[in-house]
């Protein structure tokens, strides 16, 4: 029997009509984890060099790079990716303010097998969850490298590897280590947050709640389900992250 | 009030935490005046028993008797009784945001009632007490280990307790700063103060001790005088205990019959 | 058409119309999440079974859940709950709401880090003297707990303000929402004044928590939009 069939649960509560919604709100689901995955990748592999700048970086890099992390770190997502997205059109404005052809074209979009994999909202909302993210992970594997201690660089160089490999060998491998549990709940912060997307018309799952609500009118009912599932979600990436910490733990420590 | 009456009764106290069976059946009298040292291994349930004579930790079976009054039973107020049971702690267990004098000065005001200044007065008297007036204004963090004990002693002494129980105070010391605390405890006995003291500075017990009780594994193994232990306890485990803390402590002890000027 | 407004006029804009909205929802927000926090942690530390169970898993739900979901559900998904105040003013009810319940798992979390920082040693020294529980909380624990606890409470300021940026998408005119209305007019100001709402946040945010940050060794509790 299928969920959506006569006298299910589903049907007994009035939530068939969503059921036309099922395969969108799919689709938006997996836009959200698109978005999350990709951020987070961007973010962390940034949030390094960011790390690495502000903890070895000289007087002017890492004074650069602590501006950066604070104005980021101090400023709401949400005007983030709004400045990120208009950001191509006041550049347009500027360029070429006679109107079209613009210098910059915005109505791009890659699609692979009719799904749309990159346009200019998923991109910038790429970016501003990327950018953003970026800033709070740095901080976190920061505070791991200034936690494994300034004896094992001086032993690392003492062996005659240079900065760059002591980082390489010795600081990094135990940074990441430690920093699983600080850097988990960026992780499990992220997928929250990509909900800002749906403001600049990407259709991501609350984007996509929305529409549902606007066309069935189960307000209600359907973000109890938004919530359930992001609940969902959260919860199953804090517990593997969990996991994954207890694994990597170097013993004795 | 009758002079013969315990000030305090322990009666057969048995405590467990889940299947580890702690205390078994502990019983001791304590009269007016008395000083009863306890000692024994690490782990045989000295800091246990004191916990379950205040009712920080109620026993699951026994009674403890102040002055008669049973504790634990529904219409006394535990607070109350408490208010009248001292306790000094082997990590001092000061309050980090209070200064020396409001640490002493907390108990009268908040739990006694009393006024700001009585309070304040009570206190200063009883850093006066410990030596301790001098640095009344400093924050347990400004002071050294023996100095913080003292203030310990001094914020159990301003409750003017019937009793006080310490949980050996001068283990945490570290060794410089054990006699100035231990001078201040050997004062307070000769005084007339009525104390019950887990301690394993046999020097002290040897002073003032009106009675020592050896636990082991949750019993009384053996009471008596000091006299009675240092001849040679009847136990082999007693003497060889005994053996092992002169080893460990003989030094200290010598130091202590200088204090004390035997 | 009306001219384009300058710059000074965006800024002075945001400053009457949108800061107090702004700074209304985060107090109010910071407010109804601390007493919710200041009950979770006591329960957390000293309550029963059930009690910790129930707070642990207030903690777990509204930290799993996006703030803007929380929004949506008080102001379109259940209005009715604020009977009491006129259809206008519901959506700020519903914000301020669902900022109250969400600070509050968060604010849990801080305070119960922090009454645990105190040590039970004073605790017990506090109960030896004859102190009621109630007592020992007041005059004890929570005095040193929320000193401990106040380079975190400056970083939850700073994830309420940012988040009040939501409230935008229900039509609350606060900071976001402000300079909005203008780029719908004028879409070639679209840039500067989401540059100056970025900087009129930082204002808001950055003295405040860098003030208390310098004490605090790493930020582990909430990030914020
Ligand atoms: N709150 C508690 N919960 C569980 N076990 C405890 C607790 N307090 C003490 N114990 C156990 O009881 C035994 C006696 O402890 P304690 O009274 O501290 O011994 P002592 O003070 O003689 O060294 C130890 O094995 C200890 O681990
Ligand atoms: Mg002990």
């Amino acid at each position: 029997m299928s969920v959506w069939s006569q006298g299910s649960p589903v049907v007994a509560l009035g939530l068939e009509k969503l059921g036309d919604w099922a395969d969108e709100l799919l689709a938006g689901l997996a836009m959200t984890l698109y978005l999350y995955f990709v951020a987070l990748t961007i973010g962390f592999l940034l949030g390094v060099g960011l790390a690495l700048g502000r903890q070895y970086g000289g007087p002017v890099l890492s004074r650069i790079v602590t501006g950066y992390i604070e104005v980021v770190r101090g400023t709401p997502l949400l005007a983030q990716i709004f400045l990120i997205y208009v950001f191509p059109y006041s550049l347009n404005a500027w360029l070429t303010p006679d109107g079209p052809p613009f210098f910059m074209d915005i109505r791009w979009a890659i699609e692979i097998g009719g799904i749309r994999v990159l346009s200019h909202p998923i991109l910038s909302s790429i970016l501003a969850l990327g950018l953003n993210s970026a800033a709070y992970q740095a901080e976190y594997i920061r505070g791991a490298i200034a936690s494994i201690g300034e004896g094992q660089m001086l032993a690392a160089r003492a062996l005659g590897l240079s900065q760059m490999e002591g980082i390489r060998h010795v600081i990094l491998p135990q940074a990441f280590r430690r920093m699983i549990p600080s850097w988990s709940n960026e992780a499990s912060y992220l997928p929250k947050y990509t909900v800002v997307a749906t403001f600049i018309t990407v259709e991501d799952f609350f984007g996509m709640a929305k529409r549902a609500i606007a066309a069935t009118f189960l307000s209600l009912e359907t973000w109890l389900i938004v919530a359930a599932v992001y609940l969902v979600l959260i919860t199953v990436i804090s517990r593997v992250l969990e996991r994954v910490y207890q694994k990597t733990k170097i013993p004795g420590l | 009030m009758n002079k013969m009456e315990p000030v305090l009764r322990v009666r057969d106290v048995w405590k467990s935490y889940g299947d580890l069976e702690v205390l078994k059946g502990i019983s001791f009298d304590v009269m007016e005046s008395e000083v009863k040292v306890v000692f024994g291994p690490s782990g045989s349930g000295k800091s246990t028993l004191l916990r379950c004579i205040n009712y920080l930790d109620p026993p699951d079976r026994g009674d403890v008797f102040l002055r008669g009054v049973r504790l634990g039973e529904k219409d006394t107020d535990i607070n109350e009784m408490r208010a009248r049971i001292g306790m000094v702690f082997q990590h001092f267990n000061l309050f980090a945001h209070l200064r020396a004098i409001d640490n002493v000065a907390i108990g009268p005001e908040k739990v006694l009632g009393l006024s700001k200044e009585d309070a304040r007065q009570r206190a200063m008297a009883a850093l006066e007490h410990v030596k301790m007036a001098d640095w009344a204004d400093h924050y347990p963090a400004q002071l050294s280990g023996g100095q913080q004990q003292r203030v310990g002693i001094a914020r159990a002494l301003a409750m003017e307790p019937d009793v006080i129980l310490f949980d050996e105070p001068t283990s945490a010391l570290d060794p410089e700063l054990i006699g100035e605390v231990l001078q201040v405890m050997l004062d307070l006995a000769k005084e007339g103060t009525t104390m019950v003291v887990v301690t394993h500075e046999m020097g002290f017990a040897r002073a003032v001790a009106n009675e020592m009780i050896f636990i082991d594994g949750g019993v009384v193994v053996e009471r008596g005088t000091p006299e009675h232990f240092f001849r040679g306890a009847d136990s082999e485990r007693v003497r060889q205990f005994l053996h092992k803390l002169e080893e460990l402590y003989g030094k200290e002890r010598e130091e202590l019959r200088d204090v004390d000027g035997e | 058409m009306q001219e384009a407004p300058d710059l000074m006029t965006i800024v002075m804009l945001i400053i009457v119309n949108g800061v107090p909205a702004t700074l209304q929802l985060t107090f109010f927000g910071l407010a109804a999440g601390f007493a919710i926090g200041l009950v979770l942690a006591l329960m957390r530390v000293y309550g029963t079974k059930e009690m910790q169970w129930f707070a642990t898993g207030y903690e777990n739900t509204l930290r799993g859940i996006p703030l803007l979901v929380f929004i949506y559900i008080f102001v379109f998904g259940v209005p009715w709950v604020f009977w009491f105040v006129d259809a206008v003013s519901r959506p700020l009810f519903g914000v301020f709401f669902a900022l109250g319940i969400r600070s509050g798992a968060y604010q849990s979390q801080i305070i119960r880090g922090a009454i645990l920082s105190v040590g039970e040693g004073q605790v017990m020294a506090a109960r030896a003297l004859g102190m009621t529980a109630f007592q020992t909380q007041l005059y004890i624990v929570l005095p040193q707990a929320f000193k401990i606890a106040l380079p975190s409470f400056a970083n939850e300021y700073a994830v309420v303000i940012k988040d009040t940026s939501f409230a935008y998408s229900v039509g609350i005119f606060e900071i976001l929402k402000v300079s909005r209305s203008v780029t719908a007019a004028w879409p070639a100001l679209w840039v500067p004044s989401m540059l100056i709402v970025t900087v009129t946040y930082f204002v808001f945010t950055y003295p405040v928590t860098r003030y208390f940050g310098k004490k605090r060794k790493i930020h582990v509790s909430a990030r914020g939009g």
